[in-house]
């Protein structure tokens, strides 16, 4: 019992702690409600660190909850990830949330509350609560996205988005009731037993639930055909809430996919296996053409964020085809996006923050010269997102290709291997506007402080994630940080 | 002994950093390339004299990089990356002379980062390395076209970018399906080059490597980005682009085509020799009608390339060896016309021939060494040029009459756009803008002169350095003649 609540007191820390920003958002005195989030944070990452390493796989309270709630080495890592991915994004704005003046206490509760249901949602082990973390973190994320209501963008993007996530939303419970009806429990261990005990051809009304249950996820990651919000939404909401949505968010989201690829339905792998390639071809091609259509940089990284999920989707096919292998990849590529990702935008929300520009490629023309410490960052980000060798952001794709081949899908390799061509062209090109072009702008330099010492850090990590090597004893390396990976799926089988 | 290497290939990013970290002034940043080349110069030399021509792979140093795919640090030396690293070393030093004025401080940093690029590739074994370096070297080509260029300079920067990347992405994807493929065989993973090359692999393998060398080398249909890089380059960029990374190329058919692709080569070789042959006639046509200068001499590097992939395709003993010697004569005749073609535009402002002319009524000197190098390219008796051209010739009609005589005739094309450059160049009345042409400074001087000395050297006494490579032909070629 108590080392049950010891278990989801990082949760609870979190929920308390949302409550409390809420009840001090109309404290008149000042008080610097980003550092208390961030406190927040700390403390629960602090707590599931010190469980790192475990593998334990407990049921929490089990006689209240049934079998809805897991914690495993599975949903520790992306506790981790989680708890990590918010409170770096709250750090690294935090030049951006002085600057403008809508970011009250309300904010930072309802991204404690975002937090929460991700964190809930990778420890989710059953459909209805899965469904129900995925709505507390949506929720929280319609109106965030909101959030800065002065601007008509931010009310669109809100709008948009509320509307089709609705959609998805009612989507999933109708492949849930599918699901139900079928097998009679919505608890993943069970519909697993069903698969097995019964023969693959009686699976039909299974496995239109499970579609229906897909394509809400596949919504919220943003793979096409399911992607028409994402340019609008990304660039409509406030710079935090982009990259909250654009790399923790997505983060939660593949907990929960691959706890269901590969847990239950795994035995179905051969039915998921054609749409998904499909969609992953789809996803490729069509967020290539998003991102290379876009003249604003805020835009250009929501579209290739399609591409990204897209790689990601190629792991995941291989995973139906039976390399399980790839989950690992799966979560390398997510740090590794999450490391560029949040570093680009972090630069941007910077920039955001201290020159209010609208941020198109005409901006950062002759940047090179006018910043060049951060543009030098900015490429190493771009190199990194583009999977550039030497850079985290490779040996990501690098997994993921290698994965693919490993479970025979050449051709999704190869065409994987093209769109990454192609994405050399558009973040190129930044890197391109910002070093070949004169500036008449003097230069200019900032001091440290925790926005750009976390932009350093994060390009640091860039290249150390690339070319650390086992060469120097002592230290995290990338292949420490499969190792991991690789531990925390083990507490799926 | 083990990580000398290591040393020639990470002490310019050293010296990089270091003058990152110390915000270095423009003269700290100087005496740090100047440093970091000499330093390498020297530990070439010494790598080179402490080289055993019959031991294959030497100084080999290998440490675990990706150990969950088997991915290794893993380089060594043999006799033909050997002239490749002291190619690299001695002109690195020379170019940083002819750019001793540079006043922008990302020219010298690009240069040193570009420098360990090279290196890098020329010495890696392991073929994710060799990926990686072969990337990361093209990223200061590409910012320093784009920014220190000109004529459309952002473009041309795109536009090589693109294609090369291509080529290289083709690569990865080649090199991923061999290393799985080994792994399927063996339980293990490993992507050395030693290991992979006990597999045989198909022919759509080797088409990716070969994509990605034909689009550096670059061989005709795969030139487009040529010509307009190399005429918006700023010198020491198209010198390295010529004398390093077109050898690079060179270098990756040799190492990996007689390595990993010794049975599926065969299937590419014919087209590549006519592709070759082709190449010659087609980029020397090119050539003669070429109005710009450093364009022209873009085409002449592509036609001696051609020459160069036909001595490695006809795999003989003559034409290997020829090829060989063309790749280090070649770099360092191109890298001295490519320096000089750097000086006649700092001085004239101009590249166009039309408004060229007169240039040896003023200045000598000048129109001395740039005879020189001219007729070096052009594989004139006596320097290192024609001993190359000569053994690949032989070695052509040692494959086949046609082959030879073709080989032979086409470069021929060679000695006519070189010969009519240079009376329209040199010769002739003065124009407007060559009149009053300032002649060689000590500082040029002394960059041209070892360049001179060298080539002069290989062509009058050609077997003070083929022992260097003889035996490791010999042993490569086995029983073949």
């Amino acid at each position: 019992m108590i080392y049950e609540l010891f278990l989801i007191l990082p949760m609870m820390l979190i929920v308390l702690g949302a409550l409390m920003l809420m009840l001090l958002s109309h404290r008149e005195a000042p008080l610097n409600r980003n550092m208390l989030s961030v406190l927040i944070l700390a403390l629960a990452f602090g707590l599931t660190l010190s469980r790192l390493g475990e593998a334990h796989s407990v049921f929490v309270f089990e006689a209240i909850f049934g079998r809805s709630f897991i914690v495993d080495s599975f949903s520790t890592l992306f506790d981790l990830m989680i708890l990590g991915g918010a409170m770096l994004t709250l750090l690294i704005n935090h030049d951006y949330f002085k600057s403008r003046h809508y970011f009250d206490g309300d904010f930072f509760a309802l991204v404690l509350f975002a937090v929460f249901g991700m964190m809930a949602l990778s420890h989710a082990h059953e459909l209805i609560s899965a469904f129900i973390s995925l709505e507390i973190a949506s929720l929280s994320i319609y109106a965030l996205v909101g959030y800065n209501s002065d601007n008509p963008k931010s009310r669109e993007a809100m709008m948009k988005y509320v509307v089709l996530g609705s959609l998805a939303g009612a989507l999933f419970m109708l492949g849930l009731a599918l699901i139900y009806g079928a097998t009679g429990s919505t608890e993943l261990g069970a519909i697993a037993a069903h698969i097995a005990a019964h023969p693959q051809d009686a699976h039909t009304m299974l496995i239109i639930g499970g579609f229906f249950v897909m394509v809400t996820l596949f919504f919220k990651i943003g793979a096409v055909p399911f992607h028409a919000w994402v340019v609008d939404v990304y660039h409509g909401a406030p710079l935090p809430v982009t990259m909250l949505m654009a790399s923790t968010f997505k983060i939660a989201l593949f907990a929960v996919i691959l706890r269901i690829y590969l847990g239950d339905f795994a035995a179905l792998g051969d039915f998921w296996s054609l749409p998904l390639q499909i969609l992953c071809v789809l996803t490729l091609i069509g967020g290539s053409f998003l991102a290379l259509s876009q003249s604003n940089i805020k835009r250009m990284l929501a579209g290739s964020s399609v591409v990204h999920a897209g790689y990601m989707l190629i792991a995941l096919n291989a995973i139906t085809l039976g390399n399980f292998n790839a989950s690992e990849s799966i979560l390398f590529y997510l740090m590794s996006y999450f490391i560029s990702s949040v570093g680009a935008f972090g630069i941007l929300s910077f920039l955001a923050a201290h020159e209010h520009k609208q941020l198109t490629f005409e901006d950062f023309k002759g940047f090179g010269y006018s910043h060049p410490y951060l543009a030098a960052m900015m490429s190493i980000f771009m190199l990194s997102l583009a999977g550039f060798p030497s850079t985290i952001g490779f040996l990501g794709k690098f997994y993921i290709f290698t994965g693919a081949i490993e479970a025979g899908q050449i051709a999704l390799a190869a065409l994987g291997i093209f769109v990454a061509f192609v994405s050399i062209f558009y973040y190129f090109r930044l890197i391109a506007t910002m070093y070949f072009y004169d500036t008449p702008k003097t230069e200019q330099h900032f001091g440290f402080d925790t926005t750009t010492v976390l932009i350093l850090l994060m390009a640091i990590l860039s290249i150390w994630g690339g070319i650390g090597t086992a060469l120097l004893p002592y230290l995290p390396t990338p292949d420490a940080l499969i190792e991991l990976s690789r531990h925390a799926i083990t507490s799926l089988d | 002994m083990d990580t000398v290497l290591s040393w020639i290939i990470f002490m310019p990013l050293l010296g990089m950093a270091l003058g990152g970290v110390l915000r270095a002034s423009l003269n700290l940043l100087r005496l740090l390339a100047f440093g970091s080349s000499l330093l390498v110069l020297a530990l070439a030399l010494a790598l080179a004299w402490h080289f055993d021509a019959d031991a294959g792979m030497q100084f080999v140093m290998i440490a675990p990089w990706i150990k969950s795919y088997g991915v290794t640090y893993y380089v060594g030396v043999d006799a033909f990356s050997l002239i490749l690293v002291l190619i690299i070393a001695l002109l690195m030093p020379l170019l940083y002379l002819y750019m001793y004025r540079e006043a922008r401080h990302g020219y010298w940093y690009l240069m040193m980062a570009l420098q360990t690029g090279v290196m890098g590739a020329a010495l890696s074994l392991d073929l994710m390395l060799f990926y990686l370096f072969w990337e990361t070297m093209l990223l200061p080509v590409f910012i320093m076209i784009g920014r220190y260029g000109s004529n459309n300079h952002p473009f041309y920067a795109m536009k090589l970018l693109v294609m090369t990347v291509f080529g290289s992405m083709a690569m990865l994807l080649s090199i991923l399906y061999m290393g799985y493929g080994f792994y399927a065989e063996h339980g293990f993973w490993s992507f050395a080059l030693s290991d992979l090359a006990q597999d045989s692999h198909g022919a759509l393998v080797a088409a990716g490597f070969l994509l990605a060398f034909a689009i550096k080398i670059p061989l005709p249909l795969f030139h487009t980005w040529m010509a307009g890089s190399y005429g918006s380059a700023p010198t020491p960029a198209v010198v390295i682009m010529s004398s390093v990374m077109a050898k690079l190329g060179a270098y990756g058919l040799w190492r990996f085509g007689f390595s990993l692709f010794e049975g599926s080569l065969h299937h590419f070789e014919p087209y590549l020799i006519a592709l070759a042959l082709f190449g010659l006639l087609f980029f020397a046509l090119h050539a003669v009608m070429e109005r710009d200068l450093r364009r022209m001499f873009a085409y002449s590097s592509g036609s001696h390339l051609s020459l160069i992939a036909l001595g490695i395709m006809i795999q003989n003993h003559y034409g290997l060896s020829g090829a060989l010697y063309l790749i280090a004569t070649h770099a360092l005749a191109s890298a001295g016309i490519f320096l000089m073609i750097g000086l006649i535009f700092a001085r004239v402002r101009t590249l166009e021939i039309a408004q060229l002319g007169g240039i040896a009524q003023s200045a000598p000197k000048f129109a001395f060494f740039f005879a020189f190098f001219a007729l070096c390219i052009a594989g004139v008796p006596g320097t290192g040029g024609f001993v190359a051209e000569l053994l690949i010739i032989i070695g052509a009609f040692e494959y086949g009459l046609a082959t030879g005589v073709l080989a032979a005739t086409t470069i021929l094309a060679a000695i006519l756009f070189i010969f009519w450059m240079l009376q329209r160049v040199l010769f002739g009345p003065q124009s407007r803008q060559t009149e009053g042409f300032v002649d060689l400074g000590a500082r040029e001087v002394a960059m041209l002169a070892p360049l001179v000395l060298l080539l002069l050297l290989s062509g009058i006494a050609p077997n003070l350095f083929t022992p260097l490579f003889e035996p490791s032909l010999a042993l490569m070629l086995g029983g073949r003649p």
